[in-house]
C-alpha cells in the first residue's frame, strides 16, 4: 500500500509539473481528434480507424538502429502469454496482464502506478482461447475492460477502483472476452470469445457511465429472423459469430465496423447447410441502434475456423481518380479486402498468402469455391491456409505516407480434419469442435510482414521471417513498421522498401502489437514479449 | 480456436542420425504375456497409423524417425509404453497427454505385430570391422561405450536400435536417410539435423549443422563440435541443405570387404538392456 502511495505522489508529481489539467480525462473529443496528440494512445488500435499508424517521427529510419531499452515492467506473479496492447494517456500507460488484470504504469519509468484484478470463478470456462486480455479502453476518467469470465467492468482512471461491473454473458457456456472493449461517446461496445463452444455469437453495447446495457445484437439469427433461412434446418441452435476482438469507428456517419467468427460446429457443416449468416463477416453497425447498416460475408458457411474477427481499417484514398471511403481487411482466410465503407460494396479482394480453397472472388467478393478442401473424416485434407489462417488477431497497420497497409502473415496450412462434434442446446458444454487440424509447421512454414498496396492488394515487398509470428505491425510517419517474431525479435523495417534498420533479441516469442508514445519530447516503442513490457527509446 | 496453436499433435520429427543415440529408458524385459484381441490390434494399427506413422513410417520402418518394427521386443514392453507416454530425449514427443493407457497398450501390441524386414544379411567379421572402425576415423565423432568423440550420435547400442541394412546404407551415402525434402514438423519444430553451408561477407566458410536458427541469425555445430554463430546480415552465402550430413561417405574409401566388417560390427553393439 505504502510503494502503491509514494506511485501515486510520484505520478501527481510527474504529471502535474507536465500535462496538470488534463491529466487522465480523456473526453470523447480528445479521442475523436486523436490525430492532434500523437504523443498518446488513445484506443487500442491508435485511433478509430484502427489503423496503427503514428505521426511520431524521432525515431525515424536514419537513427531507429541506435534503439535501446528504456525500462522493463514485470508482472508481480509469473504470467504466460501476454497479448496485450497498450493505451498511453499523459504519461501513464494502461496494460493488461493475464487473464484480466488491469495494471497502470508509469510510462517513462515502468513503475507501477496500481493494479487491479477481478475475481474469477473456480471453475473458468476457456474454450479454444487463453482467455488473456488484449487491452482496455479509455474514456473520460474510465478504463474499460472485459474478463475472461465475459463481465465488463470499469475502472478509475486514477486508482484502479471498481466503478461498475456488469455480468455480460454467461461463462459457464462458454462466453469470455480477451479483446478490448471499444469507447466512443458515450458509449462502451464489447464482444465475446466462445465459438468454440457453440455459444451464439452477440455484441453488447453499455452506458459508459452507469453499465446500463443500450442494445444487443445477436450475431447469428434463430427461426424467423433475417438471415435464419441461411442455416437450414440448424437455424433453432445457430451458433457461432462470436465478436472477440476490437472493432473501429466511423464518427462521421456514427457506425461501428467489427468483424465475427466461426459458425460451430467448426469443421463439421451436417447441420447447419447454408450461408450461416453472420458469422465470418464485417459487420456495419448504427452506433446508436444496435442494427446492422450492411454486413459483408468472407467466407460463407465457414468450415476452417477462419473467423474474421481480424480488425478492420477504415481510410480513404483514390480508386480510378475518385476519393473513396474504405475498410481494409486481411482476412485469416488469406484474402485481403477493400469494401466501400459507407455501402459494404466489394471493391477488391486477392490473396495475401498461399491459399488453396477458392479459386478467387466473383464479382461481389464471394469466393469462388475448389472441390475437395473440405475436412475429411480419417487423416485429413490439406488446405492452405491452416487453422491459424493467413492472419489471426495481431493487427494490421495502415500508413497514410506510404499508402501501404502492412500484415504479418502466415506462410502455412494444414489437414483439416472433420469430427462427429454436435451441438446439444441450452447445455452448457465444453468444446464443441467436429473435428481437427493437423498443422503444417516446421521447414514448409513461415511467416513474412508483407505491404500490400492498401487500395489493390498488390504486393509492394515483402520481409520474410523464420517461422509464423503473432505479432502486429505498427507504422509511423519516420518511415518505420515495427512488428516482431515468434522466435523473440522485435525489428524494424524501412516501411517504403521493406529493408532491416534494427532488431532486438526479447529472449521469448513475442505476442502482441507494438505501439509508440511520447514524454517530455522523448519517442517511444513498446512492445511485450513473455512477462516483459518493455519500452525502447534513443539513448 | 482463435488464439491457440494447433492442438493436434502430428508426431515430432527426428533427423534419423540424431536417434541414433541411446534411448534414455531402458527397462529389463518383461514376461508380460501378450495376447491382443483383434479387435485391440485393429485399434492398435488405427492409432499407429494416425499418430505414430508421420514420423516412423506406415510399417514402422522408418522415416524421419527410426525404425520401430519390433521394437517392444528389444526395448521391453514397458520401456515402449514409457517412451510413448512419456517421450524420449532426442525429439519423441510425450503422448500421455493425447492418448489413454489403452491406445498406447493398443499399439505396443500392434508394434509387436510388425516384423522387421532386413533383406541385408551379414557376412563380415565383427573383430576385423572393429579394427576397421579404429582406423578410419570414426571415432573422432562418434561415441562407443564413453570412447569416442560427441558431435555425432553415439553408436554403442547402434545393432539393437539400426537394422544391417540401415548401417550398410548410412557407411556408404551418408544422410540418404535424412529427410530429403523439407518436412513437415510440429509446433515451432525445424529439421532436428540440417546441414548448413555459409561464407560469410570477408569470407570465411562454415560447414555444420544448425543448432538454433531465427529470422537474423543462426548458430552451427561444426564437424569438430564447436558451435559458431552468425548475424545473417553477415553472410554472403546461406546455404540449407536438408538431406545433406556432415559425415563423409566411405564409398571407395573402404572395400567391399572393410564395409562388410564394419557393419558387422555396428550390428553387433548390442548393450545388454
Amino acid at each position: 500500500m505504502r510503494a502503491a502511495k509514494v506511485a501515486l505522489i510520484l505520478m501527481a508529481l510527474v504529471l502535474g509539473t507536465t500535462r496538470a489539467s488534463v491529466a487522465q480525462d480523456v473526453p470523447y473529443q480528445r479521442i475523436l481528434h486523436s490525430d492532434r496528440e500523437p504523443q498518446n494512445w488513445l484506443t487500442y488500435g491508435g485511433n478509430y480507424q484502427s489503423q496503427r499508424f503514428s505521426r511520431l517521427k524521432q525515431i525515424n529510419t536514419k537513427n531507429v538502429a541506435r534503439l535501446k531499452v528504456a525500462w522493463i515492467y514485470q508482472p508481480s506473479r509469473a504470467v504466460t502469454n501476454v497479448e496485450t496492447s497498450p493505451i498511453v494517456v499523459d504519461g501513464v500507460m494502461y496494460v493488461t496482464e493475464p487473464p484480466s488484470t488491469v495494471t497502470a504504469i508509469d510510462a517513462r519509468t515502468g513503475l507501477r502506478l496500481w493494479t487491479w484484478s477481478p475475481k474469477m470463478p473456480e471453475h473458468l470456462v476457456l474454450i479454444g482461447l487463453y482467455g488473456n486480455s488484449r487491452g482496455v479502453a479509455i474514456l473520460d476518467k474510465t478504463v474499460y475492460v472485459g474478463t475472461a469470465d465475459a463481465h465488463l467492468v470499469a475502472l478509475d482512471a486514477k486508482t484502479g477502483a471498481v466503478k461498475w461491473d456488469v455480468h455480460v454473458a454467461d461463462n459457464r457456456f462458454g462466453y469470455s472476452m480477451s479483446g478490448p472493449p471499444l469507447a466512443i461517446d458515450g458509449k462502451v461496445i464489447v464482444g465475446t470469445g466462445g465459438s468454440e463452444a457453440a455459444v451464439r455469437g452477440l455484441l453488447d453495447c453499455y452506458d459508459a457511465k452507469t453499465g446500463k446495457r443500450l442494445w444487443r445484437l445477436w450475431t447469428v439469427p434463430r427461426p424467423g429472423e433475417p438471415g435464419a433461412d441461411t442455416w437450414g434446418l440448424g437455424a433453432a441452435q445457430s451458433a457461432g459469430g462470436t465478436t472477440w476482438n476490437n472493432g473501429s469507428y466511423d464518427p462521421e456517419t456514427n457506425t461501428i465496423y467489427w468483424g465475427t467468427g466461426n459458425p460451430a460446429p467448426d469443421f463439421n457443416d451436417d447441420d447447419r447447410p447454408g450461408d450461416n449468416l453472420y458469422t465470418c463477416s464485417l459487420l456495419a453497425i448504427d452506433a446508436d441502434t444496435g442494427k446492422i447498416k450492411w454486413y459483408f460475408q468472407f467466407s460463407p458457411h465457414e468450415n476452417h475456423d477462419w473467423d474474421s474477427a481480424e480488425p478492420p481499417i477504415l481510410f480513404d484514398a483514390k480508386i480510378g481518380g475518385k476519393m473513396r471511403r474504405l475498410v481494409a481487411l486481411a482476412n485469416r482466410n488469406a484474402f485481403y479486402y477493400v469494401l466501400d465503407r459507407d455501402t459494404g460494396k466489394f471493391i477488391t479482394g486477392v490473396p495475401f498468402a498461399k491459399e488453396t480453397w477458392a479459386k478467387g472472388l466473383d464479382a461481389n467478393g464471394r469466393p469462388i469455391l475448389n472441390p475437395n478442401q473440405q475436412p475429411t473424416l480419417g487423416q485429413g485434407t490439406l488446405v492452405y491456409p491452416s487453422i491459424t489462417g493467413a492472419v489471426d488477431w495481431p493487427s494490421p497497420s495502415y500508413s497514410p505516407d506510404t499508402g501501404l497497409f502492412y500484415v504479418n502473415a502466415h506462410e502455412t496450412g494444414a489437414y483439416y480434419i472433420k469430427g462427429t462434434g454436435k451441438i446439444e442446446p441450452g447445455q452448457p458444454k465444453g468444446i464443441v469442435g467436429g473435428g481437427g487440424v493437423r498443422a503444417l509447421l516446421g521447414e514448409q512454414s513461415y511467416g513474412a510482414i508483407r505491404a500490400l498496396v492498401a487500395t489493390t492488394g498488390k504486393l509492394k515487398w515483402q520481409y520474410k521471417l523464420f517461422t509464423t509470428a503473432w505479432v502486429g505491425t505498427l507504422a509511423t510517419a519516420g518511415g518505420l513498421v515495427f512488428s516482431g517474431t515468434d522466435e523473440g525479435n522485435f525489428f524494424a523495417l524501412d516501411a517504403s522498401t521493406g529493408k532491416l534498420l534494427w532488431q532486438f533479441y526479447m529472449g521469448h516469442g513475442l505476442r502482441s502489437n507494438p505501439v509508440t508514445y511520447a514524454l517530455d519530447g522523448k519517442q517511444y516503442v513498446f512492445v511485450t514479449a513473455g512477462n516483459a513490457y518493455v519500452t525502447f527509446t534513443l539513448p | 480456436m482463435h488464439s491457440i496453436r494447433p492442438y493436434c499433435v502430428a508426431g515430432l520429427a527426428l533427423a534419423a542420425l540424431s536417434l541414433l543415440a541411446k534411448p534414455l529408458l531402458a527397462a529389463p524385459q518383461e514376461a508380460a504375456v501378450v495376447n491382443p484381441t483383434t479387435e485391440d490390434l485393429r485399434q492398435g494399427k488405427a492409432t499407429f497409423e494416425g499418430t505414430c506413422s508421420a514420423c516412423h513410417g506406415l510399417d514402422g520402418g522408418g522415416g524421419m524417425a527410426p525404425n520401430i518394427q519390433e521394437v517392444p521386443f528389444t526395448l521391453g514392453m514397458e520401456a515402449t509404453t514409457n517412451a510413448i507416454t512419456h517421450g524420449m530425449s532426442g525429439g519423441m514427443p510425450a503422448f500421455g497427454g493425447q492418448l489413454t493407457a489403452a491406445e498406447i497398450r493398443h499399439v505396443v501390441q500392434y508394434l509387436l505385430t510388425l516384423k522387421r524386414q532386413d533383406n541385408f544379411k551379414i557376412t563380415g567379421d565383427p573383430e576385423k570391422g572393429k579394427q576397421v572402425y579404429e582406423s578410419s576415423g570414426c571415432a573422432r565423432c562418434h561415441m562407443i561405450d564413453g570412447q569416442g568423440g560427441d558431435s555425432a550420435p553415439d553408436l554403442s547400442n547402434v545393432g539393437a536400435l539400426r537394422t544391417a541394412g540401415y548401417l550398410n546404407t548410412a557407411i556408404l551415402y551418408p544422410g540418404s536417410d535424412l529427410p530429403q525434402q523439407r518436412h513437415f514438423l510440429e509446433s515451432g519444430g525445424k529439421l532436428d539435423y540440417l546441414f548448413v553451408h555459409l561464407v560469410t561477407k570477408d569470407g570465411r566458410t562454415f560447414d555444420g549443422t544448425r543448432v538454433v536458427e531465427d529470422s537474423f541469425r543462426i548458430v552451427i555445430e561444426d564437424a569438430n563440435g564447436n558451435f559458431h554463430s552468425f548475424d545473417k546480415a553477415d553472410l554472403r552465402e546461406f546455404k540449407e541443405e536438408p538431406g545433406k550430413s556432415l559425415m563423409p561417405s566411405y564409398k571407395g574409401k573402404l572395400s567391399g570387404a572393410q564395409v562388410n566388417d564394419l557393419v558387422a560390427y555396428l550390428a553387433s553393439l548390442k548393450e545388454p538392456q
